[in-house]
């Protein structure tokens, strides 16, 4: 429905490779990779966000953790975080 | 006790006498009944149990036919599904979460692509080293007092150990020489280069070697004589515990090379694969008196080759085409390339149903595998070599003794490019396990300004820093020395073995611009695959 649709424009963009939703136990329910590899990013990016984020309230119990980017030599891994959920997007820069 | 007392006080009223207050006397003791304890017997019951007789019945039962099926676990096509079947998704909450973060996503996205910011910026994780260094030298001098060559390296499963044949390549048609298998462990303290770890006798010249894919210890080699030994260097007695014998089936010609292959239909056994050039292919399975049987074989004969326009001269008729090397596809395991003696690469595939025309018996009925030829080189190939690295457009390598190496596309006849590397013969050309771009060759003997000259040097060559040279020529030794097989260590990705004609073998580091690769690498090989079918 329009849960897929806001998905396929994100997915359509330039440049993204894969895009990843994750619920908040880690589980991945929306995907456009095969099964072992998202339940792999799926698994070390919720723990790397939740490790992320206990850092940004750590320094500052004000403050909170907003988006996360990883940016590694073959592309850059987006997370966009929430209570309940966890968007993953993989793109692959230009040059 | 009857003691009379004698009390400051007195008790009121008539006073008994004295002797009749006390009294000996006994008194019952008090018993008090325990609440919990109680007599055991008076809560059990006893009881008794006796198995009753057994009955049994004598059978035999024997299998007298036997089918093989085989079992493959389907890639599940529902594997989406699944996950979302266990997982309850409240779509409602999911869709206002997508709506709330798509926008700062999308800004993301966007910035990602027009940013500069990372342009050149490269992180060094490992300590650059910059030059080629020779890190050991091996030999083993009794070998070398015989004069005898380097035919095969290789590296074992874990990456510590390098083993090496002798033999001689240039033997001729009869040899009875003996020839030695040694190992060295690289990685023990207390390394003698000119000691190896373990040295096997071998009544005959062997040819080449090949380490098992992730049984340390297990080593198979190729003997002049056609035949195939596998070697476990664990046993200290006897470390031969297969061989294929000389029986009808083993090959006719030497063998040049030995592959272990997977075999998915036996479990985690693997099967050997010996080309040969007396033009068979053959894939040899373990039987249990430590004898190597044939389990499918194929054959090349000339008629059989598919035929192209530059191909039309060839008259060989039924004459069997000999194969010098082989090279499985990593990614279609059926599919392999073989090179052969008259110059050219074929593509082969292992599903093949048609049978040659090959004139030796064999137990096993041998097929033609050949499916496309390419277009040749100007002398025998002596190596191919498939690329780990293209999935779609499968590359290849080949080289023989025009000095040239092609790079080829499975898919076209014409290479993509020719390299002339050198005026010598090149003996083996390897792709590098980690950097798409990058292969080395083996070159030795050859013409080069109008004499005969003997120098090895082994080449890297980097196609990110030029097509047309290669980026560093090592020289394996000073003086004549051709280099005849050389191998990187997967798992220590730094490392290059040689072998060369005096005997030694060297193990070259290499720096760190060959075992890293680059942040484009594989878009540049697909680049390179493509540019020149347009």
């Amino acid at each position: 429905a329009e849960v897929e649709e806001t998905l396929k424009r994100i997915q359509a963009h330039r440049g993204v490779v894969a895009t990843i939703v994750v619920n908040a136990e880690g589980i991945p329910i929306r995907t456009t990779l095969d099964n072992s590899t998202t339940v792999q990013y799926a698994g070390l990016l919720h723990q790397l966000t939740m490790k992320a984020r206990s850092t940004v309230r750590d320094i500052d119990p004000q403050n909170d953790l907003t988006f996360l980017r990883i940016r590694s030599k073959k592309h850059e891994i987006m997370v966009a975080p929430d209570k309940e959920y966890l968007l993953i997007v993989i793109q692959n820069p230009c040059e | 006790h009857g003691n009379p007392r004698s009390g400051r006080w007195e008790p009121a009223g008539p006073r008994p006498p004295l002797a009749a207050m006390f009294a000996d006397g006994t008194a019952p003791g008090a018993d008090v009944e325990s609440l919990w304890r109680s007599a055991r017997t008076a809560r059990c019951e006893a009881k008794s149990c006796q198995t009753e007789q057994i009955s049994t019945v004598e059978t035999a039962a024997q299998s007298h036919t036997s089918r093989d099926a085989a079992v493959q676990a389907d890639q599940s096509k529902d594997a989406l599904q699944d996950f979302h079947q266990e997982v309850q998704v409240d779509y409602t909450s999911l869709l206002s979460f997508l709506q709330r973060v798509e926008d700062a996503v999308i800004k993301e996205l966007n910035k990602n692509w027009k940013s500069r910011a990372f342009d050149g910026f490269e992180v060094n994780w490992t300590d650059q080293n910059e030059a080629v260094l020779c890190l050991h030298t091996l030999s083993y001098p009794e070998a070398q007092d015989q004069n005898l060559q380097v035919t095969s390296v290789s590296w074992n499963a874990t990456g510590s150990v390098v083993a090496c044949s002798y033999g001689r390549l240039d033997g001729g048609d009869w040899s009875t020489e003996k020839s030695y298998v040694c190992t060295w462990n690289l990685d023990r303290r207390g390394l003698n280069p000119q000691h190896p770890d373990l040295v096997v006798d071998v009544p005959s010249s062997v040819m080449c070697l090949a380490f098992h894919p992730s049984q340390p210890a297990l080593i198979a080699g190729g003997l002049f004589s056609g035949e195939l030994v596998v070697w476990d260097t664990s046993r200290t007695e006897d470390p031969v515990i297969w061989r294929t014998g000389m029986t009808d089936d083993t090959h006719t010609d030497p063998v040049y090379q030995v592959n272990w292959l997977p075999d998915t239909k036996h479990g985690n056994n693997s099967r050997l694969l010996s080309v040969s050039t007396d033009g068979k292919i053959l894939v040899w399975r373990e039987e249990q008196d430590g004898r190597l049987a044939l389990a499918e074989g194929f054959a090349m004969v000339a008629q059989q080759i598919p035929r192209s326009t530059w191909l039309k001269k060839f008259t060989g008729g039924e004459a069997a085409v000999g194969v010098t090397s082989l090279s499985f596809s990593h990614f279609d395991h059926r599919v392999f390339i073989v090179g052969v003696e008259g110059g050219y690469s074929l593509k082969c595939s292992t599903a093949a149903e048609t049978l040659a025309l090959h004139p030796t018996r064999s137990s096993v009925p041998l097929r033609a595998p050949a499916e496309l030829a390419f277009s040749p080189h100007g002398g025998p190939v002596y190596s191919v070599s498939c690329s780990p690295f293209h999935r779609q457009v499968n590359l290849f390598l080949s080289c023989g003794t025009d000095g040239q190496v092609h790079l080829h596309s499975m898919l076209q006849t014409q290479p993509l490019i020719s390299l002339q590397l050198s005026k010598k013969y090149l003996f083996c050309v390897r792709w590098s396990p980690v950097r798409p771009l990058v292969f080395a060759a083996a070159s030795g003997e050859g013409n080069c300004n109008k004499h005969f000259c003997f120098i090895g040097d082994v080449y890297l060559f980097d196609f990110e820093k030029s097509s047309q040279k290669p980026a560093i020529s090592i020289k394996q030794a000073a003086g004549e020395c051709p280099v005849y097989c050389l191998e990187f260590n997967i798992k220590q990705t730094q490392l290059l073995a040689a072998g060369d004609a005096t005997g030694t073998v060297k193990v070259w580091q290499l720096s760190s611009d060959f075992t890293e690769q680059g942040p484009r690498e594989l878009n540049r090989l697909e680049q390179l695959a493509s540019e020149i079918t347009d």
